[in-house]
């Protein structure tokens, strides 16, 4: 097991739990707009700004950050103009950002800086800093406030978003603000989870939630709860057996999942109302 | 220009969809009182949905003036949406949808409650009072995923009302019903009308499907207003047969 200094092993618990509470609340919306490729898109942008950084000397995670705050951004209002599928717009977007990636990394000088640039890509615990959480938190305080003040309008849009528009709710605003909100939790999230992983952490929780309630409402509220577990499941994990902080949370989520699946109560077949039925009428029959 | 004293009236009003050249709706002109109750029937791809949109302002007319309310529909649309209920056309629904009864109800109060607004118990209340004007009370905890096509149309029907709309805008709202579900939507759609006096405008290519309390018929074809009328005049003329037989809809 891995020994970690009190105030390293303090701040990457708070790290996990705060990139798990907004990775997968952002995950609710992002899995009913039907934009789950939308963390993969956005963590190749971290990749291709980290790499910028490096090219330019500058601090990589700024320029990721940046990158990937500037697709959430382009998104929305692309897919709006192009009248295409969100989907479509954020495989185009995630293609020319591999191309800039390529292009950057010719032009970093020695091989180093490139494997700090893929650094990016897979994550480290022991780079959370204390900015870091301090930007994690506002994230965190700003998704609670969002979504209490908000919550009637967001569920009209999350249902369907030309009936939300018909009755007088701006749902372009909406959705432009949900995708900008999850290119700052994706961003904020990369130093721990890293962009290659980050994407698991958008939908895993969210699609485990998804497998117990019909109530948008329980959803909102579970799928945290499951992100934060799997996050804290998964750094331990990480501390016991060394594998990479990204990788152990991701592997926890995904079997968070598997199970949610196997116990899921949607897929049980409703006759134990019946069941009850006949054994409570049989029981009054006898008496 | 100077502006109307009915409840809705356009004129000239004509909307081209973006990248379109041909307009879906073209010289259309009517004016509608408060409390009026009319269908516009027309073949498939009569413009009927378009029509629809263009007075709710989803759609942006191209030519020609529009006022719902006295408000012009361009400059006011989100007010004229606040006060008008919408029931779209076949509306399809995973099964899977995270979302139960009441809260879809609740939701069609979204623009009345308005924004940094939480809904209080007198909006619940009209939710209740809602879905119990269309028999759905026993459904409030129910997914809406799980419904039937008659179920989730009523579910609308009562989004629609928690609205408290003045204006209700119906696409098609018997499709996708059996009989008795129709006929059932029929006798709700008379009664709500009778009790509230709000007006409705409902768009049908079934001319079977009616209701009494609908007094005037609007029909459409290609985008125009052909006919303008009675009811009874209205489905009775030769003019009717002649347009849904060369469309082969059979009145």
């Amino acid at each position: 097991m891995t020994d970690l200094p009190l105030v390293l092993f303090i701040t990457s618990i708070f790290g996990a739990i705060l990139a798990g509470f907004v990775c997968s609340t952002m995950g609710v919306f992002v899995v009913r707009m039907n934009l789950s490729s939308i963390g993969f898109c956005m963590s190749h942008a971290a990749f291709a700004g980290a790499a910028f950084g490096l090219m330019i000397s500058i601090d990589p995670l700024i320029s990721a950050v940046l990158f990937s705050f500037g697709t959430a951004l382009v998104l929305g209002p692309l897919s709006e103009k192009a009248r295409l599928e969100s989907n479509v717009v954020i495989g185009f977007l995630f293609s020319i950002m591999i191309a800039l990636a390529f292009i950057f990394i010719n032009f970093i000088p020695g091989q180093a800086a490139s494997g700090a640039a893929l650094r990016i890509l897979w994550g480290s615990i022991f780079s959370v800093g204390y900015t870091d959480l301090m930007l994690l938190a506002l994230l965190s305080f700003i998704l609670v406030l969002f979504v209490i003040l908000f919550y009637k309008e967001l569920m009209a849009v999350m249902f369907h978003r030309k009936l939300a528009e018909s009755v007088g709710i701006n749902t372009k605003l909406f959705y432009f603000t949900v995708l900008f909100l999850t290119g700052f939790a994706v961003s904020l999230s990369l130093r721990l989870v890293g962009g290659l992983l980050v994407f698991a952490l958008i939908i895993n929780p969210t699609s485990t939630a998804y497998q117990f309630f019909y109530d948008f409402k329980k959803i909102i509220i579970f799928s945290p709860i499951v992100g934060v577990i799997s996050c804290l499941a998964g750094f331990w994990l990480s501390l016991v057996t060394d594998f990479p902080i990204g990788a152990s949370i991701v592997i926890v989520s995904a079997v968070v999942f598997a199970i949610a699946i196997v116990v899921s109560p949607k897929r049980k077949k409703g006759n134990g109302g019946r069941k009850n039925l006949i054994q409570k009428s049989s029981v009054e029959l006898v008496r | 220009m100077k502006k109307t004293t009915n409840a809705i009236e356009l004129q000239n009003i004509q909307t081209i969809y973006e990248g379109e050249k041909t307009p879906a709706i073209y010289d259309i002109n009517f004016t509608l009182e408060s409390g009026e109750f009319i269908a516009i029937i027309g073949p498939n791809g009569a413009g009927k949905t378009t029509l629809l949109e263009t007075i709710n302002g989803i759609l942006p007319y191209t030519n020609g003036i529009g006022f719902v309310f006295r408000k012009e529909i361009p400059k006011n649309k989100t007010a004229i949406r606040k006060e008008t209920g919408y029931i779209i056309q076949n509306l399809d629904i995973d099964p899977q949808t995270p979302f139960l009864c009441k809260d879809i109800v609740m939701s069609g109060r979204c623009g009345k409650i308005g924004l940094f607004r939480f809904a209080t118990a007198e909006d619940w209340e009209k939710v209740w009072h809602s879905m119990g004007l269309v028999g759905m009370i026993d459904f409030a905890d129910r997914p809406v995923g799980k419904l039937s096509g008659g179920e989730l149309q009523k579910i609308l029907f009562a989004r629609a009302l928690a609205q408290e709309p003045k204006l209700l805008l119906l696409d098609e709202p018997f499709s996708n019903l059996d009989v008795s579900a129709r006929n059932q939507m029929e006798i709700l759609l008379n009664r709500i009308h009778e009790k509230y006096q709000m007006i409705i405008i409902m768009v049908s290519h079934d001319l079977s499907f009616i209701p009494s309390r609908c007094t005037r018929v609007i029909v459409l074809d290609k985008g125009k207003i052909i006919m303008d009328g009675k009811k009874t005049k209205i489905l009775t003329s030769e003019g009717l047969k002649i347009i849904f037989n060369k469309n082969d809809v059979r009145p």
